[in-house]
């Protein structure tokens, strides 16, 4: 009954207003690549210290919870993570999107972003003092094997590719070791440089592996970005339901992974959606259709990622430890406020925190519509502008987007770096995932395998420490399940598909058992690099603490393992036909070579640019120059000039977004 | 061309420079941008946010609080030099980080290239343990780590922090040996603590009013008892002569005149001495301290000289 009046004490037209508000600016700021959560919470903390404190509570939880559900945009119409909680949305939602199916995916992630949140919510509310000791029940070794967990997920990913799955998957743990160590103080691979002093940045990295390979691809060609089917750009809200109706334990399953990994402090919600996403594949009967465009793979990313947001406020409001980067933010403010966090929260101020309980409810309702109304806004844009405005749109965001994490255009170069580097290693076969996971989950691994050494030395007993904690235990099995599914699943799976697929077996006989593999020669050149960048990489380990070597060692030794294994599995397959190779890509329109490297060099001068003569005449002419690029038609002045008008919209429209809404420092312009 | 460029340049330059000097007649004219070298939820930014809260009224505007995170703060100092020198642009600043880090290694930046102007407080060093944890007193767990050398773990935040450096000299004092654990910042280190995953902490003291009964406070390195916890002895009190922790100040580019440094100075310390304040900062464990312009010079050297030594019994030096 109580609750009942907290409820009513939540429903005021002004907390109404503010969830409103908060959900509609969130998701704007997470479908943008490079704007946070964090962001968007800190530059509003003032106007809370007037506001009542649940009220307060309301706007930075609506904020917030709208943001990690608008990542999932930018994941499905560009796969590009909008923020990182929506790295594996990409995995499904983009080729979803790519097939004519984007409409639908975006309706999914709503509904399971609705779901998952809802969730999380009820977890705080009727269960957050006895879930809060779960994050208590975390110690080094079980992050340790968490982060061993999520990396395992490089073997589902890349099946068929496993060896370069797991390359990836170090050269994105090497990079995680740039900079100054958290644990031992080293600093490590900066290669003197003041750049990489600080590491490389997982947004920009993020950025950078995931959009500049499409942007570089987005111009090759007159093809559209995304199919469209049957000129229709519907939402397809119907479907989408039954969709998520079918997959309802995917759906509760990712939703109680997400609360529970949102509640571990340091984890957050990149790690809760990859997590959920394994789960989701190894137990669906469809898990080959993973990674090619199944709904399964949404609804799990995204129901998980929303419900880290009640997570987090578990052990935030409970411990007054905050669960993830924005939870820190909307702790200060509390503080600052005078409300003493802690166990005794939901008793002094049952008023204050029931109230802002049910308004993150409300405001997670509220994303239905919003989310449904922007998500069909964003995706007719994205299907209906001509590709001569949609690139340079889309290189936009990705430069201000990186600068804006840290207001620093190294950030900007880093992302651009890594994405040309990214786009060359996917050519080959080596995909941007692995490394991306790598590069999430090295720190995470790092200090928690460090942490556990000490601490087991310290009590002599290491080996205990490792092996011997009921989580970890747990977490062990759950890691090697997931390693060696591929291979249990390659035993059984056959068997089972030939009694329940009958019909299908005269189609699979026509193809032939395996195709013939030929010698990857590209392959085997970058596997001979990254040996020189390994063997350098341990070279460089010398000078270094014991504690601070002991990683990348490992590391180096691993991924020079790795690429001997695959230049020896190359040099047991033929060599490639004097004929040459048939080429098995389908081609619709010739890609064109000067203009992938025209956009390059042009996105990096457009960088420099913004630094040397101020964000708002470099833009302007960066985005002329790529509409330039990436225009294939003959068009005549008066297109030329709506194209420059819109140019000017664009620019002005993000200026005043970064510059008077979210407050951030851009370079000052020469011109104004 | 060469010619009109040039001199259109120098006249921008001139009026610049005027603009200059009207702004630092009337500072601040606009909001002023306060960046936090590091991520959200610390004591640098908890405490930015208690500034933050009286801003306007001492300042006429509005402060605006960023993050740049990064190398435990290098990041952004290292830059601050680079940014405009008219008083709109501050950073906050922190002791012993900016003589311990280039001590070290080159982080590119020195000591003596930042410019603080005013070190407003510090948060003193504290030993904690869990709430059930055996130890009641700081004499039990001397005496246990005298009995047990090695055992006794420390969870603090980061590697040649100002919490290592304070366990690192308790060792000293105490003729105990202990094990430091570092974590990547105080949220994660009591996480642990309170968690009962290391025996005991080395933390700031605002963590005795975050975490409510579920640490314990055996001893704190201020000066004298503080007043959010009246019944905590000092490690002066107990024999150990042991006060310090992590001292945050406001710093401005090198580039900023005498007059704004000074201004800036006399901003903090107005806000220093608002009672609101002051009432707000003490009850979350925080000591305030009125090193201003005038006084931060010797201030630095002499903090300089004592972690010279203290760095020392970490082994550490550049290499």
């Amino acid at each position: 009954m109580e609750l009942l009046g907290y409820l009513i004490d939540s429903l005021t037209p002004f907390n109404l207003l503010l969830a409103l508000g908060g959900v509609i600016l969130g998701t704007v700021v997470g479908a943008l690549p490079g704007l946070s959560a964090t962001m968007a919470v800190a530059v509003l903390v003032p106007f809370t210290f007037t506001m009542n404190p649940a009220s307060a509570l309301i706007a930075l939880g609506a904020i917030y919870t709208g943001a990690i559900y608008g990542g999932a945009f930018a994941a499905i119409l560009v796969n590009t993570p909008g923020t990182p909680s929506a790295i594996a949305t990409t995995f499904d939602g983009y080729p979803m999107a790519k097939r004519g199916d984007g409409g639908l995916a975006i309706s999914i992630a709503t509904i399971a972003s609705v779901a998952g949140g809802i969730v999380g919510a009820l977890s705080l509310l009727l269960l957050a003092p006895p879930l809060a000791q779960v994050a208590l029940k975390f110690g080094p070794p079980e992050y340790f094997w968490l982060a061993v967990f999520g990396l395992t997920l490089i073997s589902v990913l890349s099946v068929g590719n496993t060896i370069k799955g797991l390359i990836g998957a170090s050269i994105g743990l090497l990079m995680s070791m740039i900079g100054v160590a958290v644990v031992g103080g080293d600093v490590r691979y900066t290669l003197d440089t003041q750049i990489l002093l600080g590491g490389i940045d997982i947004t920009s990295g993020l950025i950078g592996l995931f959009c500049i390979p499409v942007i570089i691809d987005l111009v090759a060609t007159r093809d559209p970005h995304l199919k469209v089917s049957d000129g229709d750009g519907g939402i397809r809200l119907g479907e989408a339901f039954r969709t998520t109706l079918r997959e309802k334990f995917n759906l509760i399953r990712s939703s109680v992974i997400g609360t529970v990994i949102g509640i571990l402090p340091g984890a957050g919600g990149s790690i809760a959606g990859l997590v959920a996403y394994t789960e989701a594949r190894r137990s669906s009967k469809q898990s080959s259709e993973y990674g090619t465009g199944h709904p399964g793979g949404i609804i799990a990313t995204e129901s998980a990622n929303n419900a880290t947001v009640g997570g987090g406020f578990i052990p935030t409001l409970v411990l007054g430890i905050p669960g993830t980067p924005p939870d820190a933010i909307i702790l200060g403010a509390l503080l600052v406020q005078g409300i003493k966090i802690g166990p005794t929260l939901f008793n002094d101020q049952a008023g204050t925190v029931y109230t802002f309980i049910f308004g993150l409810l409300i405001a997670t309702l509220l994303m239905l519509p919003v989310g449904l109304l922007i998500g069909r806004y964003a995706y007719r844009s994205i299907i209906s502008i001509p590709k001569a405005l949609l690139t340079p749109t889309i290189a936009f965001l990705v430069i201000i987007g990186s600068f804006a994490i840290h207001s620093d255009i190294s950030d900007t170069y880093m992302m651009i770096v890594l994405g040309v580097i990214a786009w060359v290693l996917e050519r080959f076969g080596f995909a941007a995932s692995p490394i991306v996971l790598g590069l999430i989950l090295g720190k995470i691994a790092e200090q928690g395998f460090v942490q556990s050494y000490l601490i087991g030395s310290a009590s002599e007993n290491v080996f205990g420490m490792f092996f011997g904690r009921p989580i970890s235990i747990a977490l062990i099995v759950a890691a090697a399940l997931t390693l060696f599914y591929p291979l249990i699943a390659d035993h059984i799976m056959p068997k089972k598909a030939m009694e329940i697929d009958l019909p299908r077996s005269a189609e699979e006989d026509a193809r032939p058992v395996k195709p013939l593999k030929y010698r990857d020669y590209p392959g085997m050149t970058i596997a001979g690099l990254l040996i020189v960048i390994g063997v350098l990489a341990i070279m460089g380990t010398a000078d270094m603490s014991p504690l601070g070597s002991v990683f990348p060692t490992t590391i180096s030794a691993a991924m020079i393992a790795f690429c001997l294994v695959l230049i020896a599995v190359n040099l047991l397959r033929p060599a490639a036909p004097a004929d040459g190779l048939p080429d098995d890509r389908p081609v619709a329109s010739k890609p064109s070579t000067w203009r992938r490297v025209a956009v390059t060099l042009a996105l990096a001068a457009w960088a420099v640019a913004i630094d040397q003569i101020g964000f708002i005449v470099a833009s302007l002419v960066g985005f002329v120059v790529v509409t330039f690029i990436s225009n294939h038609d003959r068009i005549g002045v008066l297109r030329w000039l709506a194209y420059l008008i819109v140019a000017c919209g664009i620019v002005a429209g993000f200026y005043l977004l970064m510059s008077e809404v979210l407050l951030i420092r851009l370079p000052k312009d020469v011109l104004f | 061309m060469k010619t009109p460029t040039r001199a259109i340049a120098t006249a921008i330059a001139f009026a610049t420079l005027g603009v200059g000097s009207v702004l630092a007649a009337d500072f601040p004219s606009k909001p002023i941008d306060y960046i936090i070298p590091f991520n959200a939820g610390g004591e640098s930014d908890i405490s930015a946010r208690f500034q933050q809260s009286v801003w306007e009224k001492h300042a006429g505007k509005p402060v605006v609080i960023q993050y740049m995170a990064g190398a435990g703060g290098a990041q952004a100092w290292s830059k601050l030099n680079g940014m405009e020198s008219d008083g709109h642009t501050i950073m906050g600043i922190n002791l012993p980080h900016t003589v311990l880090q280039p001590m070290i290694k080159d982080v590119g930046y020195k000591t003596d290239d930042l410019t603080p102007v005013h070190y407003f407080h510090y948060t003193p060093n504290a030993i904690f343990v869990p709430k059930d944890s055996k130890f009641k007193t700081l004499k039990d767990l001397v005496e246990f780590a005298k009995a047990n050398p090695g055992v006794v773990t420390f969870a603090g935040s980061g590697s040649n922090s100002a919490n290592h450096l304070a366990a690192a000299q308790f060792n000293e004092l105490a003729g105990v040996k202990t094990t430091y654990i570092p974590f990547s910042g105080t949220g994660p280190a009591i996480t642990a603590l309170v968690g009962s995953q290391t025996l005991a902490g080395f933390n700031y003291a605002p963590s005795g009013i975050k975490q409510g009964d579920a640490i314990r406070m055996l001893a704190v390195a201020s000066e004298e008892r503080m007043p959010a916890f009246p019944d905590v002895p000092t490690f002066k009190e107990l024999g150990y002569d042991l006060v310090g922790g992590a001292y945050r100040g406001v710093s401005v580019p090198k580039g900023a005149s005498d007059e704004i440094r000074k201004k800036v100075s006399d901003l903090v310390a107005a806000i220093n001495a608002d009672p609101e304040f002051r009432e707000k900062m003490e009850a979350g464990g925080f000591v305030l301290t009125d090193v201003t312009y005038d006084k931060v010079g010797a201030f630095v050297e002499g903090k300089k000289a004592e972690y010279a030594k203290a760095a020392e019994l970490l082994g550490l030096k550049k290499k």
